[in-house]
């Protein structure tokens, strides 16, 4: 074995049996690798710092499910503070929100499921802005029907938006009276809509049982029909034998002499170091959690941060800085009702039109509003300037009234460009539960982002209107994200402007690769999962195809 | 602090302060006949713990009197102390059944899909294909 430069190697509390790979993170990218790999016969070891969460933990099928967004299964972890979670600090106008656990985001997600626009990936070349991907839609056309299969989707194919794909494998769910309100304000302006993909099982399929409409899907699916990886990648991966070693924090990634990773140092949850060796290591700890563990893996050979030569590391940070149009309507919609995915979705407006004072564009789409107290307060949060009287007392019912059971909301979320200054850091003086720096986020929205949100917030209300709206409730730009973090690895073919290459392996360090939403070039308007899983899926076959030439410590 | 439940008197301002923001009206009952302050802030509490004491704080340092003029106060002044008592309260009065059925909410109730052969929008789908222009072709 190589010598590591670390003191650790030397005196590591417990050193775990050499694997092929180490995976760190069972969210969305590292649970398809980890099911890839182990079924190709490599001997996987995955590092995730959170715990399992099943059907017990998910508080849906409880009346107090609303209240439980605000604690345990609050999507921000600031708020949530659970034991797997960091601090997430500083000064920007939007701040991620993410899960920690097996199944990441995915745990929590709404699992609305939509692949990129075809151009997205020449965004430079079409558009003259930010920069082309190393890859194109047809590099990840297989690998996005092949995902979808495994997540079970659920939906309609043949979005002339789109390049065609191969059919999802269960019929879309119904669109609802939501949809159907939506879908006929859209038609009347002549505007494109298609309904809502969903990685949510319209009927029993493979690990997953048909959806039960609960609604409470942000909270965790009590039913098992919401696709996340601890039903939909873990048993297949378990039983091929990658294991799974969760409440392990991983605290640096030691390089040798030679520039090789050697595998990850982790904190257990009693706080006792391990050094678990491997060949390769696969970075899939969202764009959030990996910029920070390449930062603190900085050593005298990579003093900015492991795979850092371009200084990229952190930086490019996009998030789909996002607003609402709450649309409300005379008629009963029973939009309580779920699931909360997308009922419906539009990219009338996410292409670039030299007309309008923005480049790029943003994607819609129709969300019921969950129980009367989400209801309520989504009023309350449009009406609270207009002082107390205009939401409590006697107002309180008349609102309720209005709004319960009878809007929906158009989610706007725009394509925020790479800017170089939105970045994860490490904090200086706040620390996790491990005694590790926390992720000191640096985030501004663009003027180019908000000039593109007011014109789509401007035209969801002239489609609201269409739909009959008796009233609309419109929300500025959320404090806090909605989950999607990309960006801080870029991949690209320049190892002075990119952190990975291509096939999201580090220019600087041949046997690390990064697979999580990190390795995004630009964002797109499309929510990112499906991009993310299927690119870690078409990286993790050339992997395998390639393992004879893999360079290892 | 160290009790496990509110004590009756931080129950009993908990109510009127309850009523001024959720009082009758509109056919609807007020916050307090449907048990805002009851065991409904019980289930409140459990499911959202973190507010049990700054809501016990914030309901020790509540006046005798003046109240319309202190929840007014609060909500200007002291917004996160307004958020928990206001959040606490109107997810209180939702987890009454009473409450539910005069709204006619089900709650999250289990509901089936059922996913119709040839869904009823197809006519509406019909006139987005034929109206697109088409992808931007770069693959
Ligand atoms: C509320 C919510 C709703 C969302 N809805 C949608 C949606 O509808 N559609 C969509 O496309 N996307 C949605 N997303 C986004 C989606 O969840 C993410 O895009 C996706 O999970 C990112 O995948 P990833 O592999 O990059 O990282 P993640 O899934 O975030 O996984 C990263 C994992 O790494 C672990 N980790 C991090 N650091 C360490 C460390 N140091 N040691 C060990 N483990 C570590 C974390 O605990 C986590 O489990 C949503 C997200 C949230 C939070
Ligand atoms: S609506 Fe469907 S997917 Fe969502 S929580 Fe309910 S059963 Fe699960």
């Amino acid at each position: 074995m190589a010598i590591f430069s670390k003191v650790y190697y030397f005196n590591m509390v417990t050193q775990g049996h050499q694997s092929e790979v180490v995976i760190i993170g069972a969210g969305a990218s590292g649970s398809v690798a980890a099911a890839r790999l182990a079924a190709a016969g490599f001997e996987v070891v995955c590092l995730e710092q959170g715990d399992w969460v099943g059907p017990a933990d998910y508080m849906g099928a409880q009346p107090e499910a609303e209240l439980a967004w605000i604690e345990r299964w609050n999507p921000d972890p600031n708020a949530r503070r659970g034991m797997a979670d960091y601090p997430l600090t500083g000064d920007a106008d939007v701040r991620p929100v993410m899960y920690n656990g097996v199944g990441g985001g995915l745990v929590q997600w709404a699992a609305m499921w939509q692949p990129l626009l075809a151009s997205d990936f020449r965004v430079r070349t079409l558009d003259g802005v930010a920069d082309d991907w190393p890859i194109s839609w047809g590099d990840l056309a297989d690998a996005y029907a092949r995902v979808a299969g495994d997540m079970s989707v659920s939906g309609l194919g043949g979005d002339p938006a789109l390049p065609e794909m191969n059919p999802y494998p269960n019929p879309p769910i119904p669109i609802g009276k939501i949809g159907r309100v939506a879908a006929e304000g859209m038609d009347r302006l002549g505007w494109h809509w298609w309904p809502g993909a969903n990685a949510i099982a319209s009927r029993r399929h493979r690990s997953l049982q048909a959806c039960q409409r609960r609604g409470t899907c942000m909270t965790g699916c009590p039913e098992n029909a919401k696709a996340t990886p601890s039903l939909t990648h873990w048993p297949s991966a378990q039983s091929a034998g990658a294991r799974l070693v969760t409440g392990a924090r991983v605290m640096e990634i030691p390089v040798d002499k030679r520039g090789r990773v050697g595998g990850a140092v982790y904190r257990d949850r009693d706080g006792v170091e391990h050094f678990q060796p491997a060949q390769v290591v696969m970075l899939a700890a969202n764009a959030v959690g990996t910029a920070r563990l390449l930062l603190l893996s900085a050593s005298s050979r990579f003093p900015d941060g492991l795979a850092n030569s371009s200084g990229l590391v952190g930086r490019r940070l996009m998030q789909h800085p996002y607003r609402t149009v709450t649309v409300v309507c005379e008629d009963p919609l029973d939009s309580w009702q779920g699931p909360w995915g997308q009922n419906i979705y539009s990219l009338e407006f996410a292409e670039t039109h030299p007309d309008r004072d923005f480049i790029r564009g943003a994607k819609w789409m129709v969300m019921p509003h969950g129980g009367p107290m989400f209801a309520v307060a989504e009023y309350q949060e449009a009406h609270r300037h207009e002082g107390f009287e205009a939401v409590w007392g006697a107002n309180f019912h008349r609102a309720a009234a209005e709004v319960f059971g009878h809007s929906f909301t158009w989610g706007i979320q725009a394509e925020d460009l790479p800017e170089y200054d939105n970045r994860v850091l490490l904090d200086p003086s706040v620390h996790d539960s491990s005694g590790l720096p926390a992720a000191r986020i640096e985030y501004r929205v663009s003027e180019n982002t908000r000039r593109m949100l007011d014109f789509n917030v401007a035209r969801a209300v002239e489609a609201a209107g269409e739909s009959g709206a008796v009233t609309t409730m419109v929300r500025d730009v959320w404090p806090t994200g909605i989950g999607h973090v990309l960006g801080t690895t870029r991949m690209g073919n320049d190892p002075e402007s990119s952190v990975v290459d291509r096939w999201c392996r580090s220019h600087d360090v041949p046997n690390l690769y990064v697979i999580d939403g990190g390795v995004f070039v630009t964002g797109g308007s499309a929510n990112p999962t499906a991009t993310i899983m299927a690119n870690a899926l078409r990286v993790v076959d050339h992997m395998i195809e390639t393992r004879v030439s893999q360079e290892v410590p | 602090m160290g009790s496990s439940e509110p004590t009756p008197a931080q129950r009993l301002t908990l109510a009127r302060l309850a009523d001024i923001l959720v009082p009758e009206g509109l056919g609807m009952p007020a916050a307090t006949t449907v048990g805002v302050a009851g065991d409904l802030l019980d289930r409140s509490l459990a499911a959202a713990p973190s507010f049990f004491e700054p809501l016990l704080a914030l309901l020790d340092d509540v006046p005798d009197d003046g109240l319309d003029a202190f929840v007014r106060r609060l909500e200007v002044e002291r917004p996160d102390d307004f958020a928990v008592l206001s959040t606490t309260v109107v997810a209180a009065y939702y987890l009454s059944e009473d409450v539910r059925e005069l709204i006619g909410y089900p709650g999250q109730q289990p509901n089936p899909l059922s996913v119709a052969a040839e869904p009823d929008y197809l006519d509406l789908l019909e006139r987005v294909y034929e109206r697109h222009p088409g992808y931007r072709e770069c693959l």
